[in-house]
């Protein structure tokens, strides 16, 4: 019996979702759980699992579509049933037919008899950003001919034919007047131009005067720009938000981490390995039941309290960065902690995490201490009021009871949104936590 | 002490060129070599072997001239003639270098450099065979003494010398090319221990020179640097045609030598010969510089790494040839060796050329430059190839060389060469073709379009991209996919 594969609804706020890659192509064994595509949210790539047994009979939606979530988006069956002729959901073709070859056509039914490898819309506009509406775009055959051969892109020509329409002769003229003889270039380089859609004659000379490569060719490809992926674009949209709406200071502490790395390798020798990010979500957690204004979030109209603390770790991926999310921080043991901060790192790397998993906090860690950096500011996570940044702990000079002593030091910056929070709420919150993580006694109870 | 803007260290075809540009953009220049001008190339390689492998071509070319209509008698050979003139020819052109480096200005001296510092350089006199035993640069009956050079900048250019691993025997009768080329009597047997392009080069002229020539390689083919195809043909010829016994994928062990003979096992087979002649490759020449003194350290291999425009991680010092690793090639050496001098005379500023071809005296010859079909294909390129055969060619047939062919890789989407590849007659010669059209980025359709003279060998460069582009006029059309 055939079943459709429907694409799940992931969290209250997405109503649609990219599908980025089918791991399974046509005609293959589904197994019950088998990872079986993966999509793409506005905070990360996620796997799904395929709820059925059988094989895979048709894709609906492929890669780089977008659905709206609860459509059909594949049917799974024995082979060679007969699959339900369902067309993609009306959201999903705006967004695919912009990376699909342009027709040939559109520019002007005269122009081609023999067809040549179009462009794509996307490097046509980027070689070309004066592209013309179609329908006024007027040109002979002769004229298009020699554009063609030419490598450029004739719709800057102003045509002296009838109605305006571009003779070969404009071209002639258009390609004297640009210096189009000057250009020097290598035979491959123009066949990869024509081939990629860049006109000739937005290229610069060479500053030694020696022709134009290949080497050129592909270096302008590759700076052409791209889209972001949509982590990145929602990383960038967030943090500019954030960095433009929330007017941010800085306050720096240096914490004696001395004590706490030795208790650290101390428990780690006998079985219960810690995290120093462990021991600083706890501190965090404990400073904002002290200081519950940090835990609030202001739009500089209003202020909204929140009597739960969620605590966000920011983990690094190699395509972006994931926050996921501790929740009810304050109630955990710090064992609790530990275990869950794991669960949450192991997922994100392997971008297992839900959109559950990565909203609501109510503040942030940011620890770099693995980079050996000495110091560093981050940008608050929207919806938020602080963010904390921890560096490296390293061994410094330290003056203590007038002596100069060797001690583990790590400095810890709070960036704070000062519409809610002024430098000495942010001071003694911060110390708060410093004093935590120097306090021995303190963590030789909760470990 | 002597100052100097530029001191080269090595007359080779990197440091002579170097030292020569050098002075022509102005500088005062000193070139310091231990042995002879003119270095490996000239001394122990390119030339002597050329000199020998063009009389052994010929014997061949007559022993079989009955098959062209000409009546030869007794064709023999004296390998002592042959190798006087071989050193005959090495002596006019060492003679040619003193004069380019005496016209040009250019101080030279006799011995053997170190680095005191970065811009010192002490010059320890030797006595090279040939040479007065006074520096070049001291008055006539001096005694040599070590001389200080400082030096504004230094172009290193001491080469390579073959690789002699510690466990070869010690004995006259186990040689490496240098030491081959100075012998005056030719052996019957000989075991070819390495088959990369000097083992191969020497296999070829032996067996035309009436030596039973077994060749073992511990890799699975010959000059696995080169095109499979190419490398076929030539393995085919050799076999075949010169009778030269080789074996591939097994190491030659349990060597031993004295004044019977060598003798080594293969796998479970016994080898006997009257010499060994080992060509194992090449390891660079630096342990006399005194790299340290100037803070430059050779890499894991030996070999001293330069950037593009030739320059080490020192910033006065420049390395040019085999002693940066790269392609050994005497050509690329003098390329390098310009550019080096250019850029350490700061007028210019240029960086090395990457395209070189590769030329080997094999019979039959082989021409190659640009990417092989399976290293384009290593790199996820997507090609296309175009092959023509010398059978097929009207001037190939005309000489009584119809063997082997020409092929070209090219890029499957742009149509632009990448690669050139020619075994068979003249294919060292006519490489230069396809190396102009590479480095130009001229496609197979320029290629094609170009008149080539008829009947020429080159014209199988023509064909051959007409081939690549599907339409080939002196050879059957591809077949149609169905």
């Amino acid at each position: 019996m055939v079943k459709a594969v429907i694409m799940p609804k992931l969290g209250q706020s997405e109503e649609t979702v990219k599908i980025v890659r089918w791991r399974k192509q046509l005609g293959e064994t589904i197994a019950k759980g088998d990872i079986i595509f993966e999509i793409e949210t506005d905070k990360a790539v996620l796997e799904v699992e395929s709820f059925y047994t059988g094989t895979l009979l048709k894709i609906v939606a492929g890669e780089g579509e977008t659905v709206p979530v609860q459509t059909t988006v594949a049917f799974v069956g024995d082979p060679g049933e007969p699959v339900p002729d369902v067309a993609l959901a009306p959201v999903a073709p705006k967004k695919a037919e912009a990376s699909r070859p342009a027709p040939a056509a559109q520019v002007g039914t005269q122009i081609e008899r023999k067809a040549a490898p179009a462009p794509t819309a996307a490097a046509a506009s980027a070689a070309t950003p004066t592209a013309v509406e179609p329908q006024l775009f007027r040109i002979s055959p002769r004229a298009a001919k020699l554009a063609k051969e030419s490598v450029i892109d004739p719709t800057p020509i102003v045509g002296t034919g009838p109605s305006g329409r571009i003779v070969e002769r404009d071209v002639k003229q258009f390609l004297e007047a640009k210096g189009y003889s000057r250009i020097r270039i290598t035979p491959t380089a123009k066949n990869l131009a024509a081939a990629k859609g860049i006109n000739l004659l937005s290229l610069a000379p060479k500053e030694d005067g020696s022709q134009i490569g290949v080497a050129d060719i592909e270096r302008l490809l590759a700076e052409r720009p791209k889209p972001l992926s949509r982590m990145r674009q929602i990383i960038a949209q967030r943090l500019t938000e954030s960095y433009t709406h929330a007017p941010h200071f800085f306050v720096t502490v240096s914490a004696d981490v001395t004590e706490l790395e030795s208790l650290r390798a101390e428990r780690k020798a006998q079985g219960t390995p810690y995290t120093l990010t462990d021991f600083i979500v706890k501190a965090a957690a404990l400073a904002l039941e002290q200081f519950p204004t940090v835990n609030g979030t202001s739009d500089g109209q209003s202020v909204r309290m929140r009597n739960q603390i969620h605590l966000g770790l920011a983990v690094a991926l190699e395509q972006g960065l994931v926050v996921p999310v501790i929740r009810r921080a304050n109630e955990l043991t710090l064992a609790e902690i530990h275990t869950r901060a794991q669960e949450l790192t192991v997922k994100a790397r392997a971008s297992q995490l839900t959109p559950a998993e990565m909203t609501g906090s109510t503040f942030t860690i940011s620890n770099l201490g693995m980079m050996d950096v000495e110091n560093f500011t981050a940008i608050i996570n929207p919806g938020e009021s602080a963010i904390l940044a921890v560096a490296s702990g390293s061994k410094q000079p330290v003056v203590k009871n007038d002596q100069v002593v060797i001690r583990t030091m790590m400095k810890m910056t709070l960036s704070s949104d000062h519409r809610l929070i002024d430098g000495a709420l942010a001071a003694r919150f911060l110390n708060s936590i410093r004093k935590s993580l120097e306090e021995k006694s303190l963590w030789q109870r909760l470990t | 002490m002597a100052a100097f803007d530029i001191v080269v260290i090595g007359a080779g075809p990197g440091g002579y060129p170097a030292a020569i540009r050098a002075a022509q953009l102005g500088a005062s220049v000193a070139l310091v070599e231990k042995e002879e001008m003119g270095g490996t190339c000239l001394n122990w390689g390119c030339i002597p072997t050329k000199t020998l492998i063009a009389s052994s071509e010929l014997l061949a070319k007559i022993k079989t001239a009955s098959a062209m209509g000409l009546r030869v008698e007794n064709a023999s050979f004296d390998y002592a003639a042959m190798a006087d003139r071989k050193d005959q020819i090495v002596q006019k052109l060492r003679n040619g270098i003193k004069q380019l480096l005496k016209a040009n200005g250019v101080t030279v001296f006799q011995g053997s450099a170190s680095f005191q510092t970065r811009n010192r350089i002490q010059v320890e006199p030797s006595v090279a065979p040939g040479f007065s035993p006074a520096h070049a640069a001291l008055k006539d009956g001096a005694t040599p003494e070590p001389v200080v050079l400082t030096a504004g900048k230094t172009i290193i250019c001491t080469g390579a010398a073959s690789a002699m691993p510690g466990f070869l025997p010690r004995h006259e009768r186990v040689v490496e090319s240098r030491a081959f080329l100075n012998l005056r009597a030719l052996p019957a047997t000989v075991l070819v221990l390495g088959g990369g392009i000097i083992g191969c080069e020497f296999a070829c002229m032996l067996a035309q020179l009436d030596v039973k020539v077994t060749m073992v390689e511990l890799l699975e083919d010959i000059i696995t640097v080169i095109d499979a195809d190419v490398r076929r043909e030539l393995r085919r010829h050799m076999e075949k045609s010169l009778g030269i016994r080789i074996l591939t994928g097994v190491t030659l062990e349990e060597i031993t030598a004295d004044d019977k003979g060598v003798r080594g096992r293969a796998g479970q087979e016994k080898l006997e010969a009257d010499l060994l002649l080992v060509a194992l490759g090449r390891k660079p020449v630096t342990s006399s510089l005194k790299l340290e003194n100037a803070g430059l350290t050779p890499n894991e291999r030996g070999f001293l790494d330069v950037d593009a425009y030739g320059r080490t991680s020192v910033a006065t010092v420049y390395a040019v040839g085999d002693v940066t690793g790269g392609p050994l090639l005497a050509h690329a050496a003098t390329a390098q060796g310009l550019v080096a001098a250019e850029n350490a005379c700061g007028q210019y500023k240029h960086k090395n050329e990457t395209l070189v071809p590769n030329c080997i005296f094999t019979t039959p010859e082989i021409g190659t430059v640009g990417l092989g079909e399976q290293e384009a294909q290593q790199q996820g390129r997507k090609i296309k190839t175009g092959k023509y055969p010398f059978s097929a060619l009207g001037k190939a047939l005309a000489i009584g060389e119809p063997i082997g062919f020409v092929k070209w890789v090219a890029d499957a989407e742009t149509d632009q060469l990448l690669g050139a590849h020619a075994v068979g007659p003249h294919a060292t010669d006519i490489i230069a073709e396809a190396a102009v059209a590479i480095r130009s980025e001229l496609t197979a359709a320029d290629l094609a379009h170009t008149i080539h003279a008829h009947p020429t060998l080159a014209e199988s460069w023509m064909e051959a991209a007409h081939v690549l582009m599907g339409e080939p006029i002196h050879s059957a059309p591809p077949r149609k996919s169905t």
